[in-house]
């Protein structure tokens, strides 16, 4: 994958977060705002999950950037690429079950 | 007649004894300013050290012009880069006072501002050849790197050229900022990106690559993203603006890279900056005319 | 032997390291650029402490302290966005003063960097409301 698409993913990422990021926050410390969103578990857990993937790519794709800019050498930045992809694919996973766990799912 | 008109050109005496005046009060030294220099020579000298000169400057003084002295009064051993000595050429940046600025432009008097000390490193993130001079091989190999030439695809023409290539004013103006670089190597040296990682292709060729990319005659985006969008490419920058702030002719890369970043998005869904220029064709044209 | 070599390199190199991220020497953007680095990874941190303790979050003054990483990141984020995108960079210039300042960084961008901390400050603000009064009343 070109560099310009991983970039370009994490400004499409940052702006997904600041839309289900904002929902986040007014559900768990807004009472009354925090009940409307609430009242629909399924659309909450979807957007959590959307929130999941944007951040967790968005703060990959930034720790692999300051680590690719603090070992330039292309061995390695090709190897600290792969690990933050599997690392990232796995905490979503993770993150996932936590989350059905967390709003009553499973 | 001829003395007449010779004697239009004297000046006449006042206006003479005035500039003579104006003169000498410019290189009139003002105040004693202490240079501390980094001297470190990497073949011999296990590591650098400072040393310190006192000097009588001047309003007029520059930086270079107190090096030169330096260097024929006191330490010869100095080792400096230089060649116009009027911001041309680009051979003397420097760090003056923790910044990048070119020797020959920086005036002593306005680096040392209130206080009395004016320090001179060489570059940051260039390796060091001697003193103040750094060693500029692998700038100039990423300058090559992104083919900073015009490419096309018609070699017919190419070959038989039979008039100019079409360029309107308003696509002048896009690519004209950027030739305006000389080279000096302060972009590169000021970029936080550049302080850890040094395969980053760094300002001053990204800039470069845009003013190609963007000159109607050219045809090479295709050629360039491969080069220009890698890890080390123009996606490390974060915009720190820091080349800009340093650059000595305003050639602004920042600007540049941001411009070169939005044009490789628009690649991405299928758009091309322009259609490569076609020639005039002279015959053709001086046929109509005539 | 190899010791003294590598003192050598590090001096004939004369790279800045990480320390070269955090020059004071130039304009605000690069301050921008420091404190932006420095708040994504603390938040990188506090999100896997988040994940970790599932909602687990400092608690009172932190949660404001915490407001204030999170929106300068996101007020900064949006000026990037826009900078890097090439929006708020101006256009090259035919004609150049003698001491030509640069327009990406005196132009359109000064009134988006002072739009960027104000975003900053109204949101933090909003945060810190949330954070110190809010949250205790839900208990």
């Amino acid at each position: 994958m070109r560099e310009s698409t991983i970039m370009f993913l994490h400004y499409v990422a940052a702006v997904l977060i600041m839309i289900t990021g904002l929902i986040h926050l007014l559900a768990n410390n807004d009472p009354v705002i925090g009940a409307a969103i609430k009242a629909s578990p399924v659309l909450y857990l979807g957007n959590m999950a959307i929130f999941l993937a944007a951040l967790l790519y968005h703060a990959f794709n930034g720790v692999r950037v300051i680590l690719i800019e603090m070992v330039p050498d292309r061995c390695w930045t090709k190897w600290i690429s792969w690990a933050i992809l599997i690392v990232g694919i796995v905490t979503y996973a993770v993150g996932l079950q936590v989350l059905m766990v967390a709003l009553g799912f499973a | 007649m001829a003395s007449e008109e010779a004697k239009e050109y004297v000046l006449p005496p006042e206006v003479l004894e005035e500039t003579v005046k104006a003169s000498e009060e410019l290189w009139k030294p003002v105040r004693k300013i202490k240079f501390r220099i980094y001297k470190y020579n990497p073949r011999k000298d296990y590591a650098p050290h400072w040393e310190e000169h006192e000097l009588e400057v001047s309003r007029g003084m520059t930086v270079l012009d107190a090096l030169l002295i330096i260097k024929g009064e006191t330490d010869h051993s100095l080792g400096i880069r230089y060649s116009c000595r009027m911001g041309l050429c680009g051979s003397c940046a420097m760090m003056i006072n923790g910044k990048q600025m070119l020797a020959c432009q920086t005036r002593v008097l306005e680096a040392a501002g209130s206080g009395d000390v004016v320090e001179l490193r060489p570059l940051d993130n260039f390796p060091v050849e001697r003193d103040l001079a750094a060693d500029f091989t692998s700038f100039f190999e990423k300058h090559r790197a992104v083919k900073p030439w015009i490419i096309r695809n018609d070699e017919v023409e190419l070959n038989n050229p039979t008039g100019p290539y079409k360029q309107t004013v308003d696509e002048y103006a896009r690519y004209y900022q950027f030739t305006d670089c000389i080279k000096c190597g302060a972009c590169l040296s000021a970029c936080p990106t550049a302080a850890t990682d040094y395969e980053y292709l760094g300002p001053q060729a990204l800039a470069q690559a845009y003013r190609y990319i963007v000159d109607t005659r050219d045809d090479g985006l295709d050629v360039r993203i491969p080069i220009v969008d890698t890890e080390h490419g123009c996606w490390r920058c974060h915009f720190a603006a820091s080349c800009s702030d340093v650059c000595p002719r305003g050639v602004d890369p920042a600007q540049g890279i941001q411009l070169l970043k939005k044009l490789l998005i628009k690649r991405k869904f299928g758009l091309k900056p322009h259609k490569p220029a076609e020639a005039l064709p002279a015959k053709v044209k001086a046929e109509k005319e005539g | 032997m190899e010791a003294e070599s590598e003192f050598k390199e590090y001096y004939a190199k004369n790279m800045r390291g990480i320390s070269g991220w955090f020059n004071r020497a130039y304009t605000i953007e690069r301050w921008l650029y420091a404190a932006h680095r420095i708040t994504g990874i603390l938040i990188v941190l506090f999100v896997l402490a988040h994940f970790y303790s599932t909602g687990w979050h400092p608690g009172l003054w932190w949660d404001a302290l915490l407001g204030i990483i999170v929106t300068f990141h996101t007020a900064n984020g949006i000026r990037l966005i826009l900078a890097e995108l090439g929006f708020a960079v101006g256009k090259p210039l035919l004609i150049k003063k003698p001491s030509q300042r640069p327009v990406s960084i005196e132009g359109v961008q000064r009134y988006v960097v002072v739009f960027a901390l104000v975003l900053f400050v109204v949101l933090a603000a909003i945060w810190a409301y949330y954070a110190l009064i809010v949250q205790p009343m839900m208990g």
